[in-house]
């Protein structure tokens, strides 16, 4: 068959609907194909169609950390689940962090995973080393600008996105200082720390949660030696604080259908109760409160259970948090008070250990990392191989890649070199 | 069912009968049967479709038209049905298109879109993605008979800035 033929009378947009239906490795392997196939598969309005087409199948990221290792796999979240044959998964793997890289996650935003390293070889003066900002379905990762004055403790780092000028920013907060930094994400020539000052001096709690535009966490006020929900707008790099009850102890925030929610879930003997608490209205700050309660029954098991977060149906979606065989997800619906459980099976050595795993609901895979002009990619990543690529992007800019900058003043200032 | 007759010819003077509605499921027909254009007694010539290709055309929609027709009956159907249904046309699909070569997926694909079938293009798309995705780029390469045009220094650097995709 002289099949070239076909695909040249093939237009462009025909090719691009056909490209889109690939799993993302497909696109990255194609990409190797030729030069006119590598250009077709990065070029904008490609990545876009296949956003766009992603969205409407979106994933279940978990990454599994055991023995200083940490990798990244993804599974199709069931379209329904009642439908049967959405009931067993496979997990693709990703990528994987090596050894002392340690990964710390802080936050999912948007397709983008931030965590800081706890890599001390690298950064040996920060509590909270390196901020490393991943795209976990590509391998892409860059690392942002450190920090010149070392003796400033980071107690947490927070990605929020603006989806109004489609920006990521990074909050830095630092040990109970009104003096914080930001950081906005971007292939301006010069990216850099900028201050920010805190309205109200407090600590962070929790990891935090981004919701239209809006960075949600957990916070303990100095002076008033209260709790609180610190919300902070992306686009206006604006503070608001919501106090709470403390009664509540939420363990974590997610997104409930739009919504904050503080989430709560205990193991008290054969029992799990889950315990919602939804912010209907910020401003009135007004809770509604659900309480659900399951006995040990055939689908949940004798597992012990973490929250992931919940899918755009309104299911709570809950994954062990210890790898087991089986290993199981469990779709909790609020509204019908029905559990499903998905195995989601793979074959890959991390997860056949007893290893710990994080996991992120309604994840979008996106090919694009311009957040920054950055590629760094490889499916397996170890410090050292870091350091020799940091290198050789100072030194020929090879990789086109951000790296950081020598000023030795005041500021805080990463280079990007064009 | 009564329902009005069309004729359809091909690029290669093959004349084919179809059913209005079946006709419809193409944009195109759709709108020279609106504007009035059809004349019962003479064939609307498509001159960018084979005969054969022509052939698979009509058997998608003869077979789809049915099934649009059901949706309609029986709008109260329970959910079991409607996923009965829905397998039973996800079945006749995989059918349809195994052991289609990719030259004729091709062919399909552009008859597709010059008449403006959305869920035929959806559906050609698919199947060919599902046939070349597990594929190497040396399979791709020869699959479409294109040729490598990277240096063996380009080709290192795109497959080491792409080696996720490799793993």
């Amino acid at each position: 068959m002289n099949g070239g033929e076909n695909l040249d009378s093939i237009p462009t947009d025909l090719t691009f609907e056909i490209f889109s239906r690939l799993p993302t490795k497909s696109i990255g392997r194609f990409r190797c194909v030729s030069k006119l196939w590598g250009s077709m598969l990065r070029c904008p309005d490609f990545t876009e169609l296949f956003l766009t087409r992603s969205s409407a199948r979106p994933r279940l990221l978990f990454a599994v950390e055991g023995d200083g290792e940490c990798s990244f796999y993804s599974s199709p979240q069931p379209h329904n689940p009642y439908d049967e044959s959405s009931l067993v998964v496979a997990a693709d793997f990703h990528m994987k962090f090596s050894k002392d890289m340690w990964p710390d996650f802080r936050g999912f935003t948007s397709g983008l995973l931030n965590f800081s390293s706890k890599w001390k070889s690298f950064w040996p003066v920060h509590k909270d080393s390196g901020r490393v900002i991943c795209n976990p379905i590509t391998g892409q990762y860059a690392i942002l600008p450190e920090l010149i004055k070392k003796c400033q403790v980071i107690e947490y780092s927070f990605l929020g996105f603006d989806p109004i000028d489609n920006q990521f920013k990074v909050l830095l907060s630092m040990d109970c200082k009104i003096n914080n930094h930001i950081l906005t994400l971007g292939t301006h020539e010069k990216m850099r720390w900028r201050n920010i000052k805190y309205p109200l001096a407090h600590k962070p709690l929790c990891k935090g949660i981004c919701i239209n535009g809006v960075l949600y966490y957990l916070a303990r006020s100095f002076g008033a030696r209260s709790d609180m929900i610190v919300c902070f707008d992306v686009r206006s790099e604006k503070f608001k604080f919501v106090e709470y009850e403390r009664l509540c102890f939420f363990q974590q925030l997610i997104n409930y259908k739009g919504k904050l929610c503080g989430i709560k879930l205990a193991h008290v003997d054969d029992v799990i109760k889950l315990r919602l608490w939804v912010l209907k209205d910020e401003e009135k700050q007004e809770w509604l409160k659900y309480v659900n309660t399951f006995p040990k029954n055939e689908v949940l098991g004798s597992c012990k259970f973490s929250v992931a977060g919940v899918n755009a149906r309104g299911e709570i979606v809950f994954l062990e948090y210890k790898l087991s065989k089986p290993f199981y997800a469990v779709y909790f619906n609020p509204d019908s008070n029905t559990l499903q459980r998905v195995e989601i099976q793979g074959n890959h050595e991390m997860l056949e250990k007893r290893n710990t795993v994080y996991a992120f609901v309604d994840y979008v895979e996106d090919l694009k990392f311009n957040i920054m002009k950055t590629t760094y990619a490889a499916t397996s990543i170890s410090p050292l191989e870091q350091k020799l690529k940091r290198t050789a992007a100072l030194s020929t800019n090879k990789f086109d890649a951000m790296c950081l900058s020598d000023d030795d003043d005041d500021e805080f200032t990463g280079v990007i070199n064009t | 069912m009564s329902s009005n007759m069309i004729m359809l010819k091909s690029s290669d003077g093959a004349s084919f009968e179809i059913e209005e509605a079946a006709a419809r499921k193409s944009k195109i027909i759709a709108n020279m049967i609106e504007v009035e254009c059809v004349d019962e007694d003479k064939a609307i010539p498509l001159q960018n479709v084979t005969g054969n290709i022509l052939a698979l055309v009509i058997e998608y929609c003869n077979k789809h038209i049915v099934d649009d027709d059901d949706d309609v009956a029986t709008e109260e159907a329970s959910e079991e049905e409607e996923e009965a249904k829905k397998k039973k046309v996800d079945d006749w699909e995989a059918e349809f298109m195994n052991s289609m070569s990719l030259e004729t997926m091709f062919e399909l694909l552009l008859a597709a879109n010059y008449l403006n079938i959305k869920s035929l293009i959806d559906l050609v798309c698919q199947t060919i993605a599902n046939n070349i995705k597990d594929k190497t780029p040396e399979e791709v390469r020869k699959i479409f008979s294109i040729e490598n045009d990277f240096t063996p220094e380009e080709e290192e650097e795109i497959r080491k800035e792409n080696a996720w995709a490799f793993g």
